[in-house]
């Protein structure tokens, strides 16, 4: 026994090595595009960038447009993956629970989640674009809902399944119809939970750019008129970052410094948040 | 605790020699709940097999007996709590003041108006104190405020809690300690006045001091209602209940007066069971 010991302590130190390198190894990446973006896009941050329209080369342009545009489509996304998402999820963990359908919208989720989101922006293009003959912001934020949805769905699923029988029971013993239970008791129980996961969703929708090629287009004028093409971050990102003209790339990372500052802060809050939650019970 | 409850039989029985046989099935009129051939199953598997007796209106009846014998799930069926699962059934006869309680198109939610039940751990809501009571309330009544506060202060002074919660009502029911949500589980309970209430291993998860205010106030409830209860503890069931059945294996063994099930019971196994031989 005793001199199987030092073997063992030897791998022990090479495995603990080993997993302290992958773990420096993907930091330092995250830490690379972080300080990339940094680098190039702080520069480019000035009033202009929030007042300014973009603009064609050799004025000075700004993000308004796309930022406004951004958030446009995301809230439709949102107005459409949110209630949709939690309402399915709802579904999964109260109605369905015990029942193969439930399975099956589980496993087809699960697909729809990691579908390739450039397919995302074909498919609602078929369905949202050619048939309207025009591009739009609404058809931009059928794709996000598309992409959001499945998210939303599984981390409603998810956070109700954290919520115990023996609460469902207690609330039914008083004679609680089982709409009630849902609403008053299961979601208040997972409250932040169900927060987060929309966070998440909101996150994930502002950085998405292919499926927003094929439906919002892009506009370099300012438009609130949710029918027709508008500008959004990632796609002035995409447009920006292949010009010629150094104003133009320039404002390309100053854009994609704001979609990332904004997805990190989300990301930070949800956990945050679901951190208090694990401390607040 | 085996061994005073030994103990206890033993100093019962030199009071009672004379076995007596059982009481007949309860008088007709007294007889809040009343069940008949009860069958159980848990998909393929029988948990209860053939089990009839009464509960007794305005008395307390003790379900003891070895873990998995089908006391909880009797204690189940008389609320319909297992409809809130797939493959599990009832078959026989259970009435609740002459209405059937396995009735198919039974309204579910007003059967568990007039059947509450408190659980073995306390499960108070995620809201305030005060709402955890309110809600059932305002499940069957649209009260002003005044007269709600008045019925959730009467329902936490039922259930002994009003003195520790009064100046903390906004506070989060989950902030009490097990004790006092487990109290305040009952009070929510008794705050929507059902006739009867099914009390399931209510005081496993407590501690002595907490576990005596519980038995207390059982004791208390029971002059205005009708409560069954399903306990571990021999001696809980022989401070609290009129009445005590003992159940093994899915079958009603026993089921008589408690004094007498703890003194001079029929069966053997009954015997061997509250003298601490097995279970």
């Amino acid at each position: 026994m005793a001199n199987l010991y030092p073997g063992r302590k030897r791998r022990n130190a090479i495995w603990t090595v080993l997993a302290y390198a992958a773990t420096a190894f993907g930091l330092l990446w995250l830490g690379l595009i972080l300080g990339a973006l940094i680098w190039n896009g702080v520069g480019g941050l000035s009033l202009d960038v929030f007042t300014k329209m973009t603009a064609p080369p050799g004025v000075v342009g700004g993000l308004l447009n796309s930022i406004v545009g951004s958030l446009i489509v995301t809230a439709i996304g949102l107005a459409i993956s949110a209630p949709l998402g939690i309402l399915a999820g709802t579904y999964l963990a109260e109605y369905g629970r015990y029942g193969k359908l439930a399975n099956v919208i589980r496993f087809v989720n699960d697909i729809l989640l990691s579908a390739p989101s450039i397919v995302v922006g074909l498919f609602v293009y078929q369905f949202c674009v050619v048939p309207f003959g025009h591009f739009s912001a609404l058809a931009g934020g059928v794709a996000l809902a598309v992409i959001s949805t499945p998210i939303i769905v599984r981390t409603t699923e998810d956070m109700l399944s954290l919520v115990p029988n023996t609460l469902r029971e207690a609330a039914s013993s008083l004679g609680m119809p089982r709409s009630l239970v849902i609403q008053q008791v299961a979601y208040r129980a997972v409250r932040s939970g169900l927060i987060t996961g929309i966070l998440l969703a909101i996150a994930r929708m502002t950085g998405e750019t292919a499926p927003l090629i094929f439906t919002e287009l892009g506009n370099s004028l300012f438009t609130a008129d949710p029918t027709g093409p508008m500008s959004s971050l990632p796609l002035i990102i995409y447009e920006f970052a292949r010009s010629p003209y150094p104003e133009q790339q320039k404002l390309a990372w100053t854009g994609a410094l704001i979609v990332t500052a904004a997805v990190l802060s989300l990301s930070i809050f949800a956990r945050v948040m679901s951190a208090q939650r694990g401390a607040g019970k | 605790m085996n061994e005073t409850a030994e103990k206890r039989v033993i100093r019962m029985s030199s009071d009672n020699a004379q076995v007596k046989t059982p009481a007949a099935p309860a008088v007709a009129a007294r007889d809040k709940v009343v069940i008949k051939n009860l069958n159980f199953y848990y998909g393929g598997s029988k948990a209860l097999k053939d089990v009839t007796l009464s509960l007794r209106a305005g008395k307390v009846t003790a379900f003891i007996g070895p873990s998995g014998c089908g006391k909880s799930t009797l204690l189940r069926v008389l609320n319909r709590m297992y409809d809130l699962y797939p493959n599990q059934r009832a078959e026989g006869q259970v009435l609740l003041d002459g209405e059937d309680v396995l009735a198919p198109d039974l309204d579910l939610n007003l059967l568990r108006a007039r059947v509450g039940m408190v659980f073995q751990k306390p499960t108070p809501f995620p809201m305030s104190i005060y709402d955890n009571i309110a809600f059932g309330i305002r499940l069957y009544e649209k009260l002003p405020k005044s007269e709600l506060d008045e019925r959730v202060e009467s329902a936490l002074r039922r259930s002994a809690l009003w003195d520790e919660v009064k100046d903390k009502l906004s506070a989060s029911g989950l902030s009490l300690s097990g004790g006092q949500q487990q109290r305040l589980c009952i009070a929510r309970t008794v705050a929507i006045s059902p006739e009867v209430i099914l009390f399931d291993e209510p005081c496993s998860a407590l501690d002595p001091i907490s576990t005596a205010k519980v038995e207390e106030l059982i004791d208390e409830l029971s002059d205005d209602y009708t409560i069954a209860i399903v306990t571990h503890s021999m001696q809980q069931a022989a401070r609290v209940s009129q009445f005590t059945a003992f159940m093994y294996l899915g079958e009603m063994l026993e089921f008589d007066d408690t004094n007498k099930v703890f003194t001079s019971p029929r069966d053997k196994r009954t015997q061997d069971y509250i003298t601490g031989r097995f279970g």
